[in-house]
């Protein structure tokens, strides 16, 4: 009897053993063969540059402290808020005052996972001060706490006025005096908006909202806190890291005290830095990473060859969380100083753009981006789509795009596109524009990064495109270039006729992509800093933009209801398309080889947890193609 | 001796300070947008960029920035990394990578000094045979080919043939550092190559090797006698300025090995205008190069006593 109940109990761990059971361990679908020492890579131009994570407004940098410290809420694959630090959440009056109900028993460690303190509601609080305080962190992570929560922007003033030892030794006696956050309790934070932020929630998941504990900050001094190192910050996330040489490796080791018992977690996770994809394809084949971005000559090396090792393995990855737009200058300016009249008439006429909105056939452009499946990357709105949903779960960009009504697409070519409209509208604007002293062909100018040949092959593509869709009598496609900054040296001198380029979310609403565009507003950064818009003198176009920013500011002021207020915002990105403001061209969707199931990930459209290596599933042989295409299915489904 | 290195010794000083002042200058010249990422520079108000700047002391006038500079290196305070590794000492910076430069440049460079010689040797001693055509070759192929052809090439043959790492691991510094080491190699072993056995082979025409031949001297006492020892001499100059410049490491083969040296350090400081790196990596090469052409002028006095550095009123 005795050796029997040995035997069962030896099967019984074996069993648990090949299947990984337990918790804790990573991800492996059920199939019993997922990675637990993931590999991972980061080119060497994106190195971390900061392991504090309060301090940094760099991707680079957070992507993996996302990792190290733990913030009030997450985000789930299909990058819907769910619950971090805080088990509970919300707001009673329409986003004016936001209450967070933390978990119990959550611990701060140090890089080797021994127990420092007890992460409470005080360190939201010492953290919030952090960030607004002048001295302490040299005025980076503001912007969302200034415009959101009440008071911060008077104490950052405040210190500001003080010298920098009288600052750095303020506790948070005075900041609770002046800013709107409060803890009732140990494990209650309240913060108090400016004005309704019915988004507040989803700002929790950027780094300025993040914890610091107060007792870190006296045990290094606050004076060496932005100094700090890997080895001497305290971490509250799902790992450590536990070492970090500068162009090389990062580790990540699992923290042994994170709340989160339930999830999966890697036991480490090694990010190598690398000079570019094509070095790190030699290494996905010598099985040092465990995953690899294609490049287009890689891609097409393996897709070409169907007897290719690697043929069945193509995984189409998500797309990343930039929607591109073709953003028009309504005030260009020649190189040599003078208004680019020509240019400007052109951009404000109605028809114009309309021509370019209808008029170009985009498929071959964005074959340069993905050629296998150019047509996915069509992308006909303003907003990203999976940013936000209505109640019933319709995605806001599937909305507008239902709204915009342009039908089905023909499997060749994309569906906006429409040769009789583009037609009809290129006749009005070329007999408009030649009234108004219009010459043509009119001059188009783009500007690349000088040296780069795949930005040279792109945009030739794109030329070309202009030149067989809308005609050489009608407009001139020019490529200029510039040396290292295309804002230093194309943006601000106002030199682009139009600059392609994806924004990405700091926030779950439309205001953050539609308020960038509205006419007469400091905050609006595309008007400001790419359109001009506030510069043109254009009548017609200025009537069109006021009106989009009524419709926006009328979105923006619905706090009660959220589908109303999404449904106000779908108006107004419609109108904004319709009047061709702004010209939607695509989203990045590229290739990989992988062992990681990227629809298992944190996959929200905003904040920094999307590198999150949490929950992740993943599996010793590669996945392939199929594999990748049923995931996609289900995803979708 | 002692009177011309102390002045050399002053020189360097001088020049030091002379190009940490112009590098400093030159930092505070470029627009101050360089501070900011592109992302910052478009996203950020005038008002947040300029309190910035102004944490970081870049708008006190420049004069005022210049005395604190120079305050700062006389306490050999070099201050801390603002985007390399954001708030941490810029010595700590610094230190944790040039040993790993020095280690692998200096492995590469004794392998070069033996393989390099040792090749032009042979190459003279077997002028216009088949030897000295592989010799040559290898020469022209190291100097035609792209670098990152080559580094690639060793790449594939080194991990897929021979199953050593592809990216440098300080877990495993050993097995890891060999294929950055081939190809630190490859060049020098070719520098040294084809300039050893040009200055043998000048030196073999030379009359008082006719006259050692017409003598009776050995062909083998001829070459290491005279014929080497000679021909060595202007390679010697050369050594510790390149031991020295180990310590810089090299840009690309680092980067391509993901080596954490300092080869790409100067460049990503400048490019991401972390200005205490780049002053006081200015301030490292400049004393580097200076001592190192000093050494060089010093060891080729030694080994060749008709050289003198400073006569009456001269210096070399």
């Amino acid at each position: 009897m005795k050796k029997r109940t040995k035997l069962l109990a030896l099967v019984l761990a074996l069993g648990m053993v090949l299947t990984g059971c337990g918790s804790n361990d990573a991800g492996n679908g059920g199939s019993g063969d997922g990675i637990k020492d993931l590999v991972t890579w980061e080119t060497s131009n994106r190195e971390m540059e900061n392991v504090f994570i309060l301090n940094s407004e760099m991707a680079n940098d957070l992507n993996v402290l996302g990792n190290c410290y733990e913030g009030l809420l997450e985000t789930d694959p299909q990058g819907k808020l769910i619950p971090g630090l805080a088990k509970e959440w919300g707001t009673e009056d329409g986003g004016l005052t936001w209450t967070f109900k933390l978990r119990e028993g959550v611990k701060w460690v140090d890089v080797n996972g021994n127990e420092k303190a007890d992460c409470t509601a005080q360190d939201f609080v010492t953290g919030l001060e952090w960030v607004m305080n002048f001295h302490k962190n040299v005025a980076m992570n503001t912007s969302m706490p200034t415009a959101l929560i009440k008071g911060c922007k008077e104490y950052y003033e405040y210190t500001k006025e003080l010298t920098a030892e009288e600052a750095l030794a303020l506790d948070n006696t005075k900041f609770l005096e002046m800013v709107g956050i409060e803890t009732p309790d140990d494990y209650t934070v309240v913060y108090h908006c400016i004005s309704n932020a019915t988004y507040f929630d989803t700002v929790c998941v950027s780094a300025c909202l993040y914890p610091l504990s107060a007792a870190f900050v006296a045990e290094v001094g606050a004076e060496n806190v932005l100094g700090s190192t890997n080895e001497t910050i305290w971490y509250n996330g799902p790992y450590t890291l536990t070492e970090f040489i500068q162009g090389n490796t990062k580790t990540l080791t699992k923290n042994p005290t994170y709340w989160d018992t339930e999830c999966s977690l890697f036991d480490t996770v090694t990010i190598r830095i690398i000079e570019d994809t094509t070095v790190g394809f030699q290494l996905y084949q010598n099985g040092e990473l465990d995953h690899i971005d294609l490049s287009e000559a890689n891609l097409r090396t393996i897709w070409e060859d169907e007897n290719n090792e690697y043929r069945d393995q193509l995984a189409e990855k998500l797309p990343k969380k930039y929607s591109f737009q073709m953003h028009l200058n309504y005030d260009k300016y020649n190189e040599d100083g003078s208004k680019d009249e020509n240019w400007n008439k052109a951009a404000g006429n109605e028809a114009f753009r309309q021509c370019l909105y209808y008029g170009l056939d985009l498929t071959k452009y964005l074959e340069r981006y993905n050629f296998i499946n150019p047509l996915k990357l069509e992308n006909n709105a303003y907003t990203m789509k999976g940013l936000l949903y209505f109640s019933d779960g319709t995605d806001y960009v599937s909305k507008v795009n239902e709204m915009l009504a342009l039908g089905e697409s023909d499997g060749k070519t994309t569906v906006r596109y429409d040769a009789d409209k583009a037609a009809q509208f290129k006749a009005q604007a070329m007999e408009e524009l030649a009234a108004e002293g219009v010459t043509f062909p009119i001059e188009i100018d783009y500007y690349i990064v000088a040296g780069s040949q795949n930005a040279l092959d792109n945009a030739t593509v794109l030329q070309q495109v202009f030149s067989e869709c809308l005609g050489d009598d009608f407009v001139k496609l020019n490529i200029g270039t510039y040396v290292s900054s295309l804002s230093k040296e194309v943006v601000q001198p106002k030199l682009h006729s139009f600059v392609i380029n994806g924004w990405g979310a700091d926030y779950g609403d439309p205001q953050n992509f539609l308020g960038q565009e509205t006419y007469g507003e400091d905050t609006a950064y595309y008007s400001n800093n790419y359109s001009n818009v506030n510069e043109s003198t254009d009548e017609d176009l200025i009537a069109t933009y006021k009106e989009f920013t009524e419709l926006v500011n009328k979105a923006n002021a619905i706090t009660d209801d959220m589908d109303a207020r999404y449904q106000a915002y779908a108006d107004a990105e419609v109108y904004m398309l319709q009047h061709a403001l702004s010209i939607p061209i695509y989203y990045e969707i590229n290739w990989q080889l992988t062992h990681v199931n990227d629809y298992t990930k944190s996959n929200a459209m905003y904040g920094i947890q999307n590198y999150m290596y949490k929950n992740w599933e993943t599996s010793v042989d590669a996945y392939t193609t199929e594999q990748y295409k049923a995931f996609e299915e289900e995803f979708n489904n | 001796m002692v009177k011309y290195t102390i002045k050399r010794l002053l020189q360097t000083l001088v020049t030091v300070l002379i190009v940490a002042t112009i590098v400093f200058l030159l930092m505070r010249m470029l627009p101050t947008d360089y501070f900011f990422t592109e992302e910052q520079l478009m996203k950020l108000t005038p008002e947040q960029k300029q309190e910035q700047l102004q944490a970081a002391g870049l708008t006190d006038p420049i004069g005022e920035q210049l005395v604190r500079f120079y305050g700062q290196v006389l306490r050999l305070d070099f201050g801390e990394s603002r985007r390399i590794q954001s708030g941490v000492d810029v010595v700590k910076v610094i230190g944790s990578k040039f040993t790993v430069s020095m280690r692998l440049g200096c492995t590469a460079l004794v392998i070069s000094l033996i393989v390099g010689v040792f090749i032009g040797i042979i190459q003279t001693i077997n002028k216009d045979k088949i030897l000295d055509h592989i010799g040559t070759g290898y020469t022209i192929f190291v100097n035609a080919v792209p670098s990152l052809v080559s580094y690639s090439l060793v790449l594939v043959f080194g991990s897929t043939v021979l199953g050593l790492p592809s990216l440098y691991s300080t877990r495993n510094p050993g097995p890891s550092s060999i294929l950055p080491v081939v190809c630190l190699s490859l060049a020098s072993i070719a520098h040294y190559a084809l300039w050893t056995r040009r200055y043998m082979v000048d030196e073999l025409n030379k009359d008082y090797i006719k006259l050692a031949r017409v003598k009776g001297m050995s062909f083998k006492n001829i070459m290491t006698k005279h014929v080497f020892k000679n021909a060595f001499v202007p390679l010697v100059q050369y050594i510790p300025t390149s031991f020295l410049y180990t310590i810089g490491g090299s840009l690309l083969v680092e980067r391509f090995f993901s080596v954490p040296g300092m080869g790409p350090l100067l460049n990503d400081a400048i490019i991401r205008y972390d200005v205490n790196v780049v002053q006081t990596l200015a301030i490292i090469y400049a004393s580097l190069g200076t001592i190192g052409v000093f050494i060089g002028d010093v060891l080729m006095m030694l080994i060749d006593p008709r050289i003198k550095l400073a006569g009456k009123g001269e210096t070399r």
